[in-house]
């Protein structure tokens, strides 16, 4: 290194084992709430993406249950299997599942042996200093990796996506996130999240189905189904389980979550503002509050279909307007009135910004993550931030490519760990033998 | 370090001083082919806006932009100069080019080496991210610059 950075030594001397190029190629984890993605660094799509969600058989007060990780394991019908997740708002919960989680990733498809590997692991944002120095434990300790480096998930995203300053919007499975990153790095005081995000929605969806009393059907309980009229009820041949053979409620519940993933994408969608979605107009009577183009059949796994109209709309409001949020007594939800919405957070990741910055920032809006893909969701993200800043121009990118939706900041991780500059920047197992943990902190900004 | 790990190889800020001098109207900076240090690739001198009578700022901006490549990226800084009824006044535009259609890696490493440059550089008044030409256009440019701090 040379000219202006001259007068800057790096802070450790390059490792002497090269771990950029091709020689090696490191390994990339991006931790979700909803998937766990992994694969090679310098490839375009993760080769291993399995649910974070596990199952969780047998396992009495003496001996530990049976842990199934990936898809054909957790959806398999298995009496007795819980379906669990170790991970909540974003972070990992579930300290001694998470790391397993990892390795079934890391090792099912891609390398047969960690230690041969360099390991870069996205993160959060919010991930607090203590889970850092614990993930990069598990690295070295567990997987006995030779170099591993920790990249916040928001920064990949943004240099995936050719930008060194911008505001992300991520909408994942437990919450919208907004990270303002200049030149690279996370403006800490500007991180906000709120828990609006694709399980709220699911939650939505629910209370909607239960206020007009349409349960929801799941592939595993259909035999076979005879094609019906709309609003007809269904007639299909459903799955009969003996007595203690059914599966789990937490097993229904993550079958049902697949079909309210598929109820997202073809059937919600967002309001496109200006301002929040009109109220309904008479109870009962067909909703003519707003011009919502039409309906939209949606057919359950048990061949019962129904036409959404206004309502592909209500479902997806309280993201934007939580005081509008659709309630039931027995479906969790966020407080209505204390929660929210993607508006008040963009705003509020940006109060602290200087004006200059927050031009250019605003200039460089992105919006990732899976329930992003809501049908009219960044026409509404980009009417809400013009509401909420209305002098500056804005520019909103998010890219139609569902697949990089979904993985921009595992894509992020596998580019920059693919670089043959990259190398400086790893913890070598030399460097975290002598410093222990804590070395995370100085090292992964 | 920049946060890629991409170093500045030893002309990038004494070409940069000679722009603070005036001796420059801008500089283009790639990353060298072993993308591990960003290099010159191109000054305003190589359009020999200097031996010719000063042409108009318009036209050497539009020389600039010629040399920014449709489908790769680019940093760059412009000393952009106009008059906007309050006389004569210039300020120094730092670029980072990063078109859409850019190949994937292009971008990242262009992006996660930037701060590496722009840390370097004391002076930028200022910051430009371009991804299509209407965002590097001059209007555009100006209306930026000319916007006091
Ligand atoms: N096309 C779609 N429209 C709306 N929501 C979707 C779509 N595809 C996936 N989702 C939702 O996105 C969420 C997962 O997003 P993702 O960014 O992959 O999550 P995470 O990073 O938290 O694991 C799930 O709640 C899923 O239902
Ligand atoms: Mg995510």
């Amino acid at each position: 290194m040379s000219g202006g950075m001259q007068t800057l030594p790096p802070t450790q001397a390059p490792s002497s084992v090269e771990y950029g190029g091709d020689e090696i190629s490191a390994l990339v984890l991006d931790p979700g709430c909803a998937w766990t993605r992994a694969g090679f660094a310098g490839e375009d799509t993760p080769k291993c993406v399995i649910p974070s969600s596990y199952g969780a058989i047998g396992g009495k007060e003496d001996s530990k249950p049976e842990l199934v990780f990936g898809d054909n394991g957790i959806n398999a019908i298995r009496p007795g299997m819980e379906i669990k997740n170790p991970m909540s708002d974003g972070i990992v919960a579930d300290w001694d599942v998470a790391p397993q989680l990892w390795r079934h990733a890391l090792t099912s498809r891609l390398a047969s042996n960690l230690s041969e590997h360099p390991l870069l692991m996205t993160e959060p944002a919010w991930n607090p200093p203590k889970n850092r120095e614990k993930t990069m434990e598990i690295a070295f300790e567990d997987f006995d990796v030779p170099a591993f480096y920790l990249a916040k998930s928001a920064v990949c995203a943004s240099f995936a996506s050719g930008k060194a300053t911008c505001l992300l919007i991520d909408i994942g499975a437990s919450n919208v996130s907004v990270t303002p990153i200049h030149d690279g790095f996370v403006l800490r005081k500007g991180v906000t999240r709120t828990p609006l995000g694709g399980d709220f929605l699911s939650n939505q969806i629910r209370t909607y189905l239960a206020s007009i009393n349409v349960p929801i059907s799941a592939h595993y309980q259909i035999l076979s189904k005879t094609a019906v009229d709309v609003g007809k009820p269904a007639e299909a041949v459903l799955r009969q389980f003996a007595p203690g053979q059914e599966p789990t409620a937490s097993y229904k519940t993550y079958q049902e979550e697949r079909v309210l993933t598929q109820f997202k994408e073809c059937a919600a969608q967002v309001w496109n503002g200006p301002g929040p979605l009109p109220p309904a107009t008479t109870p009962g009577a067909a909703d003519q509050s707003f011009n919502f183009g039409g309906g939209r059949t949606f057919e359950f796994p048990d061949g019962y279909n129904l036409v959404f109209g206004s309502e592909r709309f209500r479902i997806t409001e309280g993201i934007f307007t939580p005081r509008n949020m659709l309630t039931h007594p027995d479906i969790p939800h966020p407080d209505p009135e204390t929660t929210m919405g993607i508006g008040s957070i963009m705003a509020s990741a940006l109060k602290d910004v200087d004006i200059e910055l927050k031009g250019q920032i605003l200039n460089n809006v992105l919006v990732t993550g899976g329930a992003s893909l809501l049908m009219g969701l960044t026409d509404r993200v980009n009417s809400e931030l013009g509401v909420a800043f209305p002098g500056p121009r804005l520019r909103i990118t998010a890219t139609g490519n569902p697949v990089e939706r979904k993985y921009a900041g595992w894509l992020g991780g596998s580019i920059l760990a693919s670089l043959g500059s990259f190398h400086q920047l790893w913890v070598s197992r030399k460097e975290y033998d002598e410093h222990g943990p804590g070395i995370v902190e100085k090292r992964c900004k | 370090m920049s946060r890629s790990g991409v170093g500045l190889s030893a002309e990038c800020v004494p070409l940069f001083e000679q722009l603070k001098s005036r001796k420059l109207k801008y500089i283009i900076y790639r990353l060298s082919d072993d993308k591990k240090t960003i290099i010159k690739e191109k000054t305003s001198e190589d359009d020999d806006l200097h031996t010719n009578a000063l042409p108009k700022e318009e036209e050497a901006y539009e020389k600039f932009l010629a040399a920014l490549p449709e489908l790769d990226c680019r940093y760059a800084i412009y000393d952009f100069e106009f008059d906007v009824g309050e006389g004569k006044r210039s300020k120094i535009c730092f670029f980072t080019w990063s078109p859409d259609d850019a190949p994937v890696k292009a971008k990242m490493i262009y992006s996660s080496s930037k701060d590496g440059l722009r840390r370097a550089l004391a002076g930028v008044h200022t910051e430009i991210q371009g991804t299509d030409f209407s965002e590097v256009a001059y209007e555009t440019v100006l209306e930026k610059a000319s916007r006091g701090r």
